[in-house]
């Protein structure tokens, strides 16, 4: 259902509220002229508070599942960019999660509680107007003529509470950003024995954005208070304006004649008018929240796929790189040019956060480039079919080793898969463990990092793609290991291209060429 | 609350502001009923006056409840505005404290024993926990109001006999029971479920997102989504759940205010015009209540709060004033190497053999049962500050903090000044590309024409670790990433800086270069095997 209709469902709490004002100006009016309220007046009562009630129900109910299901389409999307496809930069996986999986929720909340309140600020306020008119149009006049000056105030102090909220949001950003870069860093400033110092520091910037948060929510109080004042002061002309027209003292001739009860019907009335609008106040962080996300999100999508790239290659002839230029925050790499062949060996070095991965993944086209090109060397853009990688850390599925082995390659057989296996140095383990039946969990739990590192470049080499990127093979292990893994990469660059991000002195002299970045 | 008190507890000066925001919220509580209440008695009275003749309207004082309507109106505005901002100044100061208070005994912790929390974990905590307690602050204030709010609602409609005034008692007094009861069954259960299916959620996908290239390369999206889509399920059942719960609850609460005016109607004596206050009164007592049901709904979102800061509220200790003071140099032993004061060691080995474990030993970053000696006293024995007194690290991977230059060289020791820090950045062969940058030392690390290479960090951490002024430097590869060139001078400033300090040094390096400032070696194969 979509938030329209949801919106509608709140036009069910106004005619619960119109109810209930009736049900109070029939039992005050017949107290008044008969001495007893009457048992319709009483049924009025009852039935308005379960129209309200269940009013307010239905649009919880169908709030929630309007925004989740908008929710679940973005989540859905981001997902699969995520954690498959192209993204503007590298993001540590924590910062994924908040993308993914919070921005997600800010959104949900978005739609389950600003979307309906926006609907029934527009409608309720004009439905309030045409069920006070035939009682005292005078009074529905009043209501009228309040909500100029209120829309005034509003949009005066609304403003000034937007511009407010955004300093705000920023200078929470930065102190989050402050937190998480001062607690990684907690083991180098308690090495340098600064942190009492750090500590000053951290509780005079909490402090600044408490004070700075302060001054926001007094300009958003301002505007609440606006909001309140005119709630308040229609209340009270109405109360006034009947109260005077019911005596008969009214200081102009009486444009109406009025009675009790349709002087206490519009009384009762008049907070509903105000009403919608105090709902759509309660739910504006959410709605702060939810655009800062979207906005959020919109930042680390990538830019649409360039429509004058070449047609993909047909088959892989060799890597071209041009001008490959990576940029964002914090980090710039290149520009980069090199040629590879359909069979060659090139290692990309750099200090540990020089961007070497990033660079790997700008290759397999999985992080937009800030410039330059990446092709097949015929010119074509390379299949992604053609581009095999073996990560540090692989990918583990609940399965067997061999499932785990052939998941780039699922027609593989047994005896493929077994050969590989021993190809990156598996033998001795599959012995010990029982072979390639052996069971793994998500977690990887009995796997040491170096098998784990070899599982990797066997489902590498397995799936027989012929471009193959290697994020640091020999890292963590013993020299005898290094030294086979070595020797395997030499024997493999005989066969396809071969790329390896490392900083071990070992696999760059095996290499044609280095680049360091 | 069971949570270590003494550091949750807000100073006298939030207290006050506290106080002071619940008289203001109580005064407003009470504007509100008394506004629709007065006006619903003088409408009525009104009337009553309008059609019993002349003398009755000349007789009818209106000049009292229309001055008075209009008195309430302000005073219930101005008054919920003082209670909004003096509420919440309170509670982001308090929380304000708070943060700083457990960042500073987060701080003060050991690196070698500190609980092992990541930097998200223990920022998530230090804002998005807190702030679920600021809730807790923000809500104190309306609990006196509810009550006066209550009390008066019943005060009005004894005006309208004393049943009235009895069966209005008796609904407000079992509202709360009955919040915090629908509360318990409808949004506990949920609430947890959320949590529990956010948390696997989560888990899941930091495990896919560090393998996202690999599921990229391979185009394994489909089954990874598949995996995630159970519990994203979950998540989405229980929240909506949650959400419904919460929109049972406040059907409930419109339902019972209208009721309270229907029961005050049915049971009501005596003359109208005070029926009619006693019915608005009843309603908007109903209302005034209602604050108590936000209490209830946010109380388990609090709980989980206060249980996931328990970690860092019961660490040990709090900050202690930091060793200033260093201490002579001492000798140093490896194994069977005997390193006297201003030695110079370095330690070889393959890749992964652990060199760089030994430093981080030495820099009391991690624990470490290494056969080492620092004067005269087992590695393992050493307290935090007898190891960070005397050595300084610059680490392999080069950490900076988000900041200017100036900031991170500051780090190293107070009261560095600049004439220190252009000599170290030029004995650090940094300072040329230091004053080539827009802002020279306060240039900011990561932004935009502020960026330094991989090789240009690691010579501002080798510059930070000379400043420090320690008697033993432990040197991480210090020349990786650089020319040959640039290399070489930067070993001979090196050279010449530990010749004129005598300061010690402890050396990794796979590049050959930088071996000549060793006078010894040592194979770190040897120093783990014993």
């Amino acid at each position: 259902m979509k938030y329209k209709a949801v919106g509608l469902f709140w036009l069910l709490d106004v005619a619960g509220a119109a109810l209930f004002a009736w049900g109070l100006a029939l039992g005050v009016g017949g107290l008044v002229s008969s001495g007893r309220a009457g048992g319709l007046a009483l049924a009025a009562l009852v039935a308005g508070a379960l129209c309200r009630g269940s009013g307010v129900v239905l649009v919880h109910r169908h709030a929630i599942a309007a925004a989740q299901a908008v929710a679940d389409g973005w989540r859905a999307r981001l997902l699969r960019q995520f954690l498959g496809g192209r993204i503007a930069r590298p993001l540590t996986a924590g910062e994924s999660a908040t993308y993914a999986i919070d921005h997600v929720r800010a959104i949900e909340e978005h739609g389950a509680r600003f979307q309906p309140a926006r609907l029934h600020a527009a409608l309720g306020p004009i439905a309030v107007i045409g069920l006070v008119a035939p009682a005292s149009w005078v009074s529905a006049l009043i209501l009228l003529a309040t909500f100029v000056p209120f829309l005034l105030g509003m949009i005066l102090a609304g403003s000034a509470a937007r511009h407010a909220s955004e300093r705000q949001l920023a200078a929470l950003s930065a102190l989050s950003g402050l937190f998480v870069d001062r607690i990684r860093h907690l083991p180098l400033i308690r090495h340098f024995a600064a942190e009492e110092r750090v500590s000053r520091q951290v509780a005079g910037a909490t402090r600044e954005v408490a004070a700075r948060t302060v001054a926001v929510l007094r300009a958003a109080f301002v505007s609440n208070a606006v909001l309140e004042f005119f709630a308040a002061i229609a209340v009270a002309l109405v109360a006034v304006y009947c109260g005077f027209s019911l005596l008969g003292l009214l200081p102009f001739a009486p444009p109406e004649t009025l009675t009790l009860a349709p002087a206490f019907f519009a009384l009762a009335m008049a907070p509903e008018f105000y009403l919608p609008m105090r709902r759509l106040a309660a739910a504006y962080h959410e709605k702060q929240m939810g655009e800062a996300a979207l906005g959020a999100i919109a930042a680390v999508l990538p830019p649409e796929d360039d429509a004058a790239a070449p047609a993909t290659a047909a088959r892989f002839t060799g890597l071209a790189v041009r001008d490959l230029a990576l940029a964002w925050p914090g980090l710039a790499i290149g520009p980069l040019t090199f040629a590879m062949s359909e069979s060659d060996f090139v290692v990309l070095t750099g200090p540990t956060g020089s961007g070497k991965t990033s660079t790997l993944a700008a290759i397999a086209g999985q992080i937009a480039l800030a410039g330059g090109s990446v092709r097949d060397a015929a010119g074509g853009r390379i299949a992604p079919e053609s581009i095999a990688w073996a990560a540090q850390r692989c990918l583990l599925l609940p399965g067997t080793l061999a499932h785990n082995i052939a998941i780039a390659a699922p027609k593989a057989a047994p005896e493929a898969i077994a050969d590989v296996a021993r190809r990156v140095g598996l033998g001795p383990m599959l012995e010990r463990r029982g072979g390639l039946d052996l069971a793994i969990d998500h977690r990887g739990s009995g796997l040491s990092g170096g098998e784990r590192r070899r599982i990797g470049l066997a489902r590498a080499i397995l799936s027989g793609r012929p471009l193959l990127l290697c994020d640091e093979p020999t890292a963590d292990l013993d020299a005898v290991s290094a030294a086979g893994i070595v020797a395997l990469l030499r024997d493999l660059a005989r066969e396809r291209c071969l790329l390896v991000a490392t900083h071990d002195p070992q696999v760059i002299a095996a290499a044609r060429l280095e680049i360091a970045l | 609350m069971t949570a270590p008190l003494d550091l949750l507890r807000p100073g006298a000066a939030i207290r006050r502001l506290l106080r002071l925001a619940a008289l203001s919220a109580s005064t407003a509580a009470l504007s509100a009923i008394l506004l629709l209440g007065i006006s619903g008695w003088f409408l009525t009275a009104a009337a009553a006056a309008g059609t019993a003749g002349v003398l009755a309207v000349q007789a009818f004082n209106y000049l009292i409840p229309s001055a008075a309507i209009r008195l309430l109106a302000i005073l219930r505005t101005v008054t919920r505005y003082g209670e909004r901002i003096l509420s919440h100044r309170a509670a982001l100061m308090a929380m304000a404290d708070l943060r700083g208070r457990l960042f500073a005994r987060l701080a003060a912790q050991d690196t070698r024993v500190a609980p092992n929390l990541s930097a998200g974990d223990a920022s998530g905590r230090l804002i998005g926990d807190i702030d679920a307690l600021e809730d807790l602050i923000v809500r104190q204030p309306t609990r006196p109001a509810s009550l006066i709010a209550a009390l008066t609602g019943v005060g009005l409609a004894a005006l309208a006999g004393w049943l009235a005034a009895l069966l209005l008692a008796v609904m407000l007094a079992a509202l709360p029971f009955l919040l915090r009861a629908l509360a318990a069954r409808l949004t506990r259960a949920p609430a947890h479920e959320a949590a529990e299916a956010l948390g696997e959620l989560r888990r899941r996908y930091i495990d896919f997102a560090a393998a996202r290239a690999e599921i990229a390369a391979y185009g394994l999206i489909d089954t990874v989504l598949a995996d995630l889509a159970g519990p994203a399920a979950r998540l989405d059942r229980a929240r909506a759940r949650l959400f419904r719960g919460e929109g049972a609850i406040a059907g409930f609460l419109a339902c019972y205010g209208a009721l309270a005016a229907a029961v005050v109607m049915a049971s009501a004596r005596g003359e109208p015009p005070f029926v009619a206050l006693a019915l608005l009164a009843a309603s908007s007592a109903v209302e005034a209540l209602a604050a108590i049901s936000r209490t209830a709904f946010r109380q388990a979102s609090v709980e989980e709060g206060l249980r996931r800061l328990a970690v860092l509220l019961d660490l040990p200790g709090d900050l202690r004033t930091a060793p200033v003071v260093v201490p002579g140099s001492v000798a140093l032993r490896f194994g069977p190497v005997e390193l006297a004061p201003g030695g110079r060691i370095a330690l070889t080995g393959a890749s992964g053999s652990g060199k760089t474990m030994v430093l981080e030993a030495l820099a009391g970053l991690r624990a470490g049962d290494l056969p080492i000696a620092v004067g005269g006293t087992p590695l393992a024995g050493c307290d935090a500050d007898a190891l960070r007194t005397r050595f300084a690290l610059a680490p392999q991977d080069a950490p900076m903090l988000a900041g200017s230059i100036a900031d991170n060289l500051r780090l190293a020791r107070p009261g560095v000044d600049e004439a220190a820090m252009w000599h170290a950045l030029e004995t650090a062969a940094l300072a040329e590309r230091v004053r080539r940058a827009p802002a020279g030392l306060d240039t900011v690390l990561g932004e935009e024409g502020g960026i330094l290479s991989g090789g240009e960090r690691k010579r501002l951490s080798l510059a930070r670790a000379l400043l420090a002024g320690r008697p033993w430097l432990l040197l991480d590869e210090p020349t990786e990433g650089l020319d040959a060139a640039t290399e070489r001078g930067l070993v001979a400033n090196l050279r010449d800086w530990l010749d004129r300090t005598g300061t010690g040094l402890v050396l990794v390096s796979h590049r050959p270069h930088p071996m000549v400032l060793a006078r010894e070696r040592l194979d770190v194969a040897e120093l783990v095997r014993l």
